[in-house]
């Protein structure tokens, strides 16, 4: 062996491969700069988590009557709001009292933990009784984040001089309720040893002979719940990286790949288009995807449960199978981003250099589903792959709501179609296809034609975009009355932006936004559908899918405008004339221009299921859905906005004015504004609509208002 | 002139990549039965000029018709008219030939039992029998070419565009390739041909287009063009227009 040979060739591959600065940035740059910053904010979130949960006192519902100094050491502590009978049922609050509710029977199989075994972590030590279950359901309510139930005998007991029962009840799934369980604790223990010291001291007894309480605790949550507990802060993560892996490479394969095999070239000169190559080779690394995360889930049901406490369940199919489903957008979502992004690569390992910072984009964030402090909310709804993430370790939880599984498949789906458009959009840029050098830049550029009219990628983006600003400006804005939020949640958050991007992206103002003069016989139209079509969807629809009471309690506020009775001109303002104008020209101006190049009807299904994802509301999703419907058929059959403007008006307004005069709504045989209308009206309503349908279907669309008509602005 | 039935017709082709222009006023003229060469020093615009008349990639100005079709206004029909060729495409390695040709011949959309009867034919033709069920990754280049030959000539395409295609073949493989080519011609196709070997333009070309700095210099059949070059064989005259270039190509 020739040492300085082997010294040269050493040193020509470092200085060739540290002259290529992707090598460079992904050797040095990455654990340099990127693992500190995402341990930084990993940190900054946990922290951030914690200390809201600090600064919060805790709230404790106490059932039945406590000592004098237990109540009092409760009251001291400065981290506590103590709530007498808190989310107590009927049922518990007379039996408890009476005798009916004995520690004896909820504590038959007890070992007290408090004072003794503090620390040792949650312990089967009270079988399923009626207190528990109420205390069970007390937490999970969320409006009390603990409950200490004093039995018939406590007072009694220590009035002589006995050790005092006390339950305590708390959920350590939740961190808040862990909070309150120490802060209970700890408070219960300064009780015992006031009670203890003054009991030695009257009876002057050595240490260690006299009792103060017996408290004993219980956790609330379900082995199951625990199982998910621990299987929700790992398995999701776990789940999405290692199938987001496997389409990764065939990401690459497919693309760079076939680049440096000079085999797509050839496939560019066969009689196909570059939308079917890039939908082939989507569907591929798709299915490599949801093949490795079947893989992944198999495998991990198999495994985890050995890793679990022998009292934990494993994972359950039911799980596994609602895993898979939720995960499957964000299968759709990466497959699509990193075919995109890897195209730009001109062979495998560039591809591979590329792609390692996409990857860990969408992975790093994932793992905060480990953190014990986030959860799925209305915000984190919103987020992407956390959003899933949060939402797998839910349903393991079983505390997903059906509101929020709405709100985070749809925002996943949202992603999808957008990283979806993205990768046909790059796929169009024939430059990258053949492997010509070609700048990520060039994905930006606004090369189109003036005066064009969207394509189907720029609408779905829109839309993604604006359903995102609108769900956290409404998030943000909860301060504001509800006609200023509505005002401005719809010119800032639609007029505004679709103005915006008809000027930035110089479309064609008229096409774009269908701001033609409309025929008399639309607008005729659109005043009988504007005022027989609530008619049908609250009706019909209401009949067939009834909200739950809540949402219809919300809707009812919402409508009304607040609590406080408001002018008709300003109901009609923000309901009825904002929306009308605001979101036609959002969804029926620049989202159906759009949708447009799929054809007619094509463009009205989808861009009503748009309106109807809009509302953000699994319960409002079929009504709105048929609302848009209406108003997507007026659009295409009058290529005009304004008669949509006007039934759109029409519908809110008198919508409005039911809430706010209830004598209209009696008028109508009414139960108020959200009551069930009789079926007579509905009968009318809905005849009146489908006669107004028909005479519209028989108009003509102008001759201008086709797909893509004019210059169009790119051949997505 | 234009270009009767099944020839390829191309006018003021232009394609510019961000500042630099590859391809200035081109166009070109290929007949059924003809064999039109196009040469030029390397980064002159043969590739880019290619790859448009393919459809592969669209000119940012001029048009291509390929037996009366738009490539890029009917893009599938003219395609289906076409086959292209070139000295560094490769083949799918975990495919066979015969695996490769029955693929292409479904993007083609040919009906099966017409695929399977041609492909047989090609096979013979092309001399592909021994290692037409290999991976395509095992054979060697010259094996390579004539399965890519095949492909290229699989749905009887009445234009052939071929980029050097004997590119870094040996003799014996690339004497093989030639004399496929001037079959093709001899059945009546239009062939446009680019290669740097000026033997092979010379004995295959009817006429020849010279193409520099992205614009075509001069055109013709080969006495034409050295007669207005004033050279005595097409590599002095090659030299005559393309000059330091070509030199230091």
């Amino acid at each position: 062996m020739r040492y300085s040979i082997v010294r040269t060739i050493l040193f020509k591959e470092l200085r060739e491969t540290l002259r290529d600065r992707r090598t460079l940035l992904m050797t040095v740059g990455l654990p340099v700069l990127l693992y500190p910053l995402v341990i930084l904010a990993f940190t900054r979130i946990a922290e951030s988590g914690e200390d809201a949960i600090a600064a919060d006192k805790s709230v404790v519902a106490v059932w039945g009557a406590l000592p004098a100094p237990v109540a009092a050491a409760l009251a001291d502590s400065k981290d506590l709001t103590l709530q007498p009978w808190g989310e107590a049922p009927e049922d518990l609050r007379a039996g408890l009292p009476s005798g009916r509710y004995s520690r004896r029977d909820a504590t038959e199989r007890a070992a007290p933990l408090l004072g003794r075994g503090r620390g040792t972590g949650p312990r089967e030590v009270e079988p399923e009784n009626a207190v528990l279950l109420a205390a069970r359901a007390a937490v999970a309510s969320r409006r009390v984040q603990s409950v200490i139930v004093a039995w018939p005998d406590t007072v009694q007991e220590y009035e002589r001089g006995d050790a005092a029962p006390l339950s305590v009840y708390y959920d350590s799934v939740r961190r808040e309720s862990a909070v309150a369980h120490e802060r209970v604790s700890a408070a219960l223990d300064d009780a015992r040893q006031r009670i203890v010291v003054e009991r030695q001291r009257a009876r002057d007894l050595p240490n260690g002979f006299a009792q103060g309480l017996d408290v004993r605790t219980r956790n609330t949550s379900t082995a199951e719940r625990r199982s998910g507990q621990l299987l929700g802060s790992i398995l999701p993560y776990i789940l999405l990286t290692l199938s987001v892996l496997g389409g990764m490479y065939a990401a690459i394969d497919l693309t760079a790949g076939e680049k440096e095999r000079g085999t797509m070239q050839t496939l560019l000169c066969a009689p196909i288009t570059s939308a079917e190559i890039v939908l082939a080779k989507f569907l591929t690394v798709w299915l490599l995807s949801l093949l490795s995360l079947v893989a992944n889930l198999a495998s991990l049901s198999m495994t985890v449960s050995r890793l679990l406490p022998a009292d934990l369940p494993g994972v359950g199919v039911t799980n596994l199978v609602l895993a898979l489903a939720v995960l499957l957008p964000v299968t759709l979502t990466t497959s699509a981003l990193f075919l995109a992004c890897a195209s730009f690569a001109r062979d495998f390992r560039d591809g591979q250099t590329m792609l390692t910072p996409v990857y860990m984009a969408v992975a790093l964030p994932a793992g905060v589903v480990g953190l014990p402090t986030i959860e799925l909310n209305a915000w984190t709804a919103f987020v992407p792959i956390v959003n899933v993430t949060l939402l797998v370790k839910a349903l393991f939880l079983r505390e997903a709501s059906s509101e929020l599984i709405f709100l985070t498949l749809l925002s996943a789906c949202l992603y999808a179609a957008v990283a979806m458009a993205g990768a046909v959009h790059v796929f169009h840029r024939e430059t990258v296809l053949v492997g010509e050098k070609t700048s990520l830049r060039t994905v930006f550029e606004r090369d189109g034609v003036r005066g064009g009219t969207p394509n189907v990628g720029f609408a779905l983006t829109a839309f993604a975009v604006l359903l995102v600003v609108q769900f956290y400006g409404g998030l943000s804005l909860r301060t504001l009355s509800i006609p200023w939020l509505l005002v401005t949640l719809q010119y800032g958050g639609f007029l505004l932006p679709t103005l915006g991007m008809v000027a930035l992206f110089a479309f064609d103002w008229r096409k774009t936004l269908a701001l033609r003069r409309p025929p008399v016989v639309a607008v005729a139209m659109a005043v009988l559908l504007g005022l027989t079509a609530w008619m049908f969807a609250g009706g019909v629809v209401g009949r067939l899918l009834p909200p739950p009471e809540s949402l219809t309690r919300a809707m009812e506020r919402f409508i009304q405008l607040g609590d406080a009775p408001m002018p008709l001109w300003v109901v009609w303002f923000v309901l009825g004339v904002t929306p009308g104008i605001c979101e036609e020209l959002f969804f029926r101006g620049l989202v159906f221009s759009g949708l447009r190049r799929l054809g007619a009807g094509p463009a009205v299904v989808a861009s009503a299921l748009l309106f109807a994802l809009a509302h953000a509301s699994i319960y409002r999703l079929m009504p709105t859905f048929i609302l848009g419907l209406v108003l997507g058929t007026l659009r295409w059959r009058s290529g005009s906005v304004l008669p949509g403007m006007v039934m759109h008006a029409l519908n809110n307004g008198l919508i409005g004015t039911l809430a706010q005069r209830p004598a209209l709504a009696y008028w109508f045989g009414m139960q108020g504004a959200s009551g069930a209308l009789p079926i007579g009206p509905v009968l009318v309503g809905t005849v009146v609509m489908l006669m107004a349908l028909g005479v519209l279907t028989r108009l003509t669309s102008p001759a201008d208002d086709g797909p893509g008509d004019g210059a169009s602005r790119s051949r997505g | 002139m234009p270009a009767a039935t099944g020839g390829l017709e191309a006018t003021a082709l232009g394609k510019r990549f961000a500042a630099v222009t590859a391809v200035d006023d081109v166009s070109l003229v290929v007949r059924p039965g003809e064999i039109v060469g196009l040469l030029g020093p390397n980064g002159a615009g043969k590739t880019t000029t290619l790859r448009m008349l393919a459809g592969i990639l669209s000119p940012d100005r001029g048009r291509v018709v390929i037996d009366g079709l738009d490539v890029h206004v009917d893009p599938i029909a003219a395609k289906r008219r076409l086959g292209f060729l070139s000295g560094d495409t490769q083949l799918y390695q975990r495919l066979s030939p015969r695996e490769m040709l029955r693929y292409f011949a479904q993007l083609y959309e040919l009906e099966p039992a017409q695929a399977d009867r041609r492909i047989a034919t090609l096979i013979a033709e092309l001399d592909i029998g021994s290692f037409a069920d290999r991976p395509c990754g095992t054979l060697s280049s010259g094996q390579k070419q004539r399965a890519n030959l095949a492909r290229a000539f699989l749905h009887e395409p009445q234009l052939l565009i071929l980029d050097e295609p004997t590119n870094a073949l040996d003799v014996v493989s690339g004497q093989f390739i030639v004399q496929a080519i001037r079959r093709a011609r001899d059945a009546g196709r239009a062939v446009l041909l680019s290669t740097h070997i000026m033997g092979e333009a010379e004995y295959l070309c009817d006429r020849i287009s010279l193409i520099h700095r992205g614009r075509i210099v001069d055109s013709g059949p080969l006495e034409t063009l050295l007669q207005r070059s004033g050279q005595g064989n097409l590599t002095d005259a090659f030299l005559h227009y393309a000059g330091a270039d070509a030199g230091a190509a």
